[in-house]
């Protein structure tokens, strides 16, 4: 029966997460997004407390858990700095083709040394629109932006399959319109090696749907952040005689961000509860990260807004909310490759009911 | 976690969608013709009561277990809502014409005596023929200020004597009883206010009026007067001694609320209603194909489905009596906009059509505005969200 009971397994990993990025992360977002990079004791630390490798199989040194311990945790990660949550997270959403497409021996000769070299990064690029090359086991692209500053390992997914890259890759430095803490990047690839390649077009749709629930979890993190700053902000500032968050405009705004948080949690979470659940789930992941993407443009441009003046200034974290919420809003073929997905099945699932009925 | 009801609540909402296909469309359809509520003595009531519907929650055993004192009282919201749902998705009007103590049996159950249980819910606990209940708060000058009625109750010895006027009550005409709110001092605000429960046929209750509706027409919401309207003692709910417990929690304001997320899930049942019918009329049509309206059917559908997560969220922790005055808000407010939309956009997708007067989706979009007056309007329930989250002062000092 319905029942939105994490259990005591899934509420001591999000209180660890919790833990772990208040103490580390939020006080040194700044600090993250000027060097770039996450202090190396802060990756250490992220190790010890278990949860880098997330999703990675007991077998291949991860810890084994699901989808739905993941988008806990990276909900309190972003919430704290969504940047750095992608540069602790090494392997990042380019597990997710592994795991789908390749299996046990490729996560072993391709994820594990990414997992064992600190600040190494492994990055996933989706090419829905066939803007990668292949040829004869070579492949040439140009990719805009990837939010890292290093690459070890570049899988590229597309709608039949993915390949796998780690020589060949020229980058070049970006100053990056947010996410810092991971990096910036430009990608060009002319002719590099393919080192792996996978075909399978279930594998690479379960794999895309993954990464977009990934991004989603992100953008919760972030807005949810937005969402309690501005409040508690409204709430000391006062304007004509009252706390703004006692005049009536500022009073409905907060509770509709509020409101936007708790619901598009709400879809993630069921999301990753059917992707456990051995659901291919791409229809469920895409709406959850559209729904995502666009209540985190509702919430962290009024975050700013309440600030007023002070919300454009770089003294306060809201400014920096609005950048990662737009960015990660980009990730994997953005808003309209998602809409895209998503909108499929209303073609074709037969019948009313599209929604799911009551008792679906 | 879970995301799925139970296969036992999966089965109650199959049943009431057969009866909604053959039954409940049908009629909420006929009433919107013929622009009127469906009558009380209409056979659909008889077969309902016969399929063990028009029923109270209340029983002896439950009274007995109540009395049982500190137990804590798991609750069924959730089944409730999800059959809720169901229901409205066939037709809302016609759910709220379903006979049974309705939206005034919560009343009854937190305040009346045991005595007035079994007196007015009794009669429902196996009814011999559809009987009413009816729940009278509002007036002509005061709905979302409920502190501002103006009815008037007067003791009178071992009497009360009613004054005043109501509007919009829910089935009021064909009710056995209506629970009305009335204030010995209007200068108490809600302190001052009592509630009585005023049987067919008292005197000085009459002017019956039933409102002419935009839609929703499947049930009546009728205005009435209390003209001098005596009634004996054992009428007050709760008796005396409740009002003067009560006077000692001044303020405290109830953790939790089982109605509202019952609310907005009707309105998500509107808005299922609407998004199915929109998308096999685009699919009829040929128009899937078209980018611009697969995206706001997509958007309807992810809306719909976030609304329903909320009022289920909301549900399930009323069931374990755990605070969800901000959930329950939340459903609210979310809901009727998306199930506004959700018609809206059928209408559009109908395109002249939808003009017409005559299609469903048409008669949907007349339906669902009401979902965001009821039970607290959208303002309300943002006002209440904002007491929790920001401490907005009440409106009154
Ligand atoms: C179909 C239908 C069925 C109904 N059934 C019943 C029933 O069975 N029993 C019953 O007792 N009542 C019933 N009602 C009445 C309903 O509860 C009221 O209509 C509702 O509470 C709103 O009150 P009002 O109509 O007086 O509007 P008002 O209270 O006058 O509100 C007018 C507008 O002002 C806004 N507003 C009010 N206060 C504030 C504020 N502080 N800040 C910002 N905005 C504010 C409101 O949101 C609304 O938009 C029914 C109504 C309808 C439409």
């Amino acid at each position: 029966m319905i029942d939105f009971e994490l259990g005591d397994e899934l509420a001591l990993i999000r209180e660890t997460a919790l833990g772990f990025a208040n103490d580390q992360l939020r006080p040194r977002d700044r600090e993250f997004e000027k060097a770039r990079a996450v202090a190396a004791e802060v990756h250490e630390a992220f190790r010890a407390i278990g949860l880098g490798a997330i999703e990675v199989p007991e077998e291949q040194g991860g810890a084994g858990l699901g989808a739905l311990a993941r988008v806990l945790v990276f909900e309190e990660l972003a919430a704290a700095d969504a940047g750095a949550a992608l540069a602790l997270d090494s392997l990042g959403p380019a597990l997710y083709p592994l795991l789908e497409l390749a299996g046990g021996d490729a996560l072993d000769a391709l994820a594990r040394p990414v997992l064992e070299r600190t600040g190494a990064r492994g990055v996933l690029v989706w090419d829905g629109a066939g803007r990668v090359r292949r040829e004869r086991g070579r492949v040439s692209a140009e990719i805009p932006w990837v939010p890292t500053d290093r690459v070890d390992l570049l899988v590229i997914l597309d709608p039949t399959g993915a390949v796998c890259v780690s020589e060949g890759i020229a980058r070049s430095e970006l100053r990056g319109a947010g996410l810092r803490a991971a990096g910036a990047s430009a990608l060009r690839l002319e002719d590099a090696p393919v080192r792996a390649a996978w075909e399978g077009a279930a594998g690479a749709r379960r794999a895309l749907a993954r990464a977009r629930l990934y991004a989603a979890a992100l953008l919760v993190g972030v807005m949810r952040a937005a969402s309690d700053f501005s409040r508690e902000y409204a709430l000391n500032r006062e304007a004509f005689g009252r706390p703004i968050a006692h005049h009536q405009a500022l009073a409905f705004l907060i509770a509709d961000m509020a409101t936007a948080v708790e619901s598009t949690r709400l879809l993630v979470q069921e999301a990753a509860w059917r992707i456990d659940g051995g659901e291919e789930a791409a229809e469920p992941c895409a709406t959850a990260f559209l729904e995502a993407a666009e209540q985190a443009m509702f919430v962290t441009p009024n975050a700013l807004q309440i600030l007023g003046g002070h919300g454009f200034m770089q003294d306060y974290p809201v400014e920096k909310f609005m950048r990662e919420a737009r960015t990660l809003g980009l990730l994997f073929g953005g808003t309209d490759a998602a809409r895209e997905e998503a909108g499929r099945e209303l073609d074709t699932t037969p019948g009313p009911a599209a929604v799911g009925g009551a008792g679906a | 976690m879970d995301f799925a009801p139970d296969a036992a609540t999966r089965k109650r909402v199959e049943q009431l969608s057969q009866l909604g296909r053959a039954q409940i469309r049908p009629l909420g359809l006929e009433a919107d013709r013929l622009g009127r509520p469906t009558p009380p003595d209409h056979p659909f009531f008889d077969l309902l009561i016969q399929l063990g519907q028009g029923r109270t929650r209340w029983s002896e055993e439950s009274e007995a277990k109540s009395r049982d004192a500190s137990r804590s009282r798991g609750g069924s919201s959730l089944v409730t809502l999800c059959l809720a749902e169901e229901l409205s998705y066939w037709d809302r009007g016609v759910a709220v014409s379903f006979p049974g103590p309705g939206l005034a049996e919560p009343s009854i159950l937190s305040m009346g005596t045991p005595d007035q249980k079994r007196r007015f819910l009794g009669p429902f606990v196996e009814p011999d023929r559809p009987r009413w209940g009816s729940f009278a708060m509002t007036e002509p000058g005061a709905g979302s200020d409920v502190a501002g009625i103006e009815a008037s109750a007067r003791k009178d010895g071992r009497h009360w004597v009613l004054n005043g006027a109501k509007s919009f009550a829910a089935n009021a005409s064909r009710a056995d009883w209506i629970v009305v709110f009335a204030t010995v001092d209007r200068s108490l605000g809600r302190e001052g206010h009592r509630a009585f429960v005023v049987e067919r046929g008292a005197p000085g209750l009459g002017n019956f009026a039933i409102e002419r509706k935009m839609g929703l027409k499947a049930y009546e919401s009728t205005s009435f007067t209390l003209e001098d309207c005596r009634l004996p003692g054992e009428n007050l709910l709760g008796g005396e001694e409740h009002y003067a417990r009560r006077a000692g929690f001044r303020g405290a304001m109830k953790s939790f609320n089982a109605t509202r997320p019952m609310v907005a899930a009707m309105a998500v049942g509107i808005g299922r209603a609407a998004f199915d019918e929109a998308r096999v009329f685009a699919r009829e049509h040929g128009r899937l194909a078209d980018a611009r309206v697969r995206d706001r059917l997509e958007r309807i559908r992810r809306r719909l489905r976030a609304a329903r997560l909320l009022c289920w969220r909301a549900a399930w922790l009323a069931d374990r009596a755990q605070p969800n005055i901000l959930e329950a808000s939340m459903a609210k407010a979310v809901a009727p906009e998306v199930a506004l939309e959700a018609a809206c956009l059928g209408m559009e997708i109908l395109g002249e059509v939808g003009a017409r007067g005559d299609h469903l989706i048409e008669k949907l979009f007349r339906d669902v505005k009401a979902m965001d007056i009821v039970e607290g309007t959208g303002q309300i329930q943002r006002i209440i969200m904002a007491r929790r989250l920001v401490k907005l002062p009440s409106e009154r000092g």
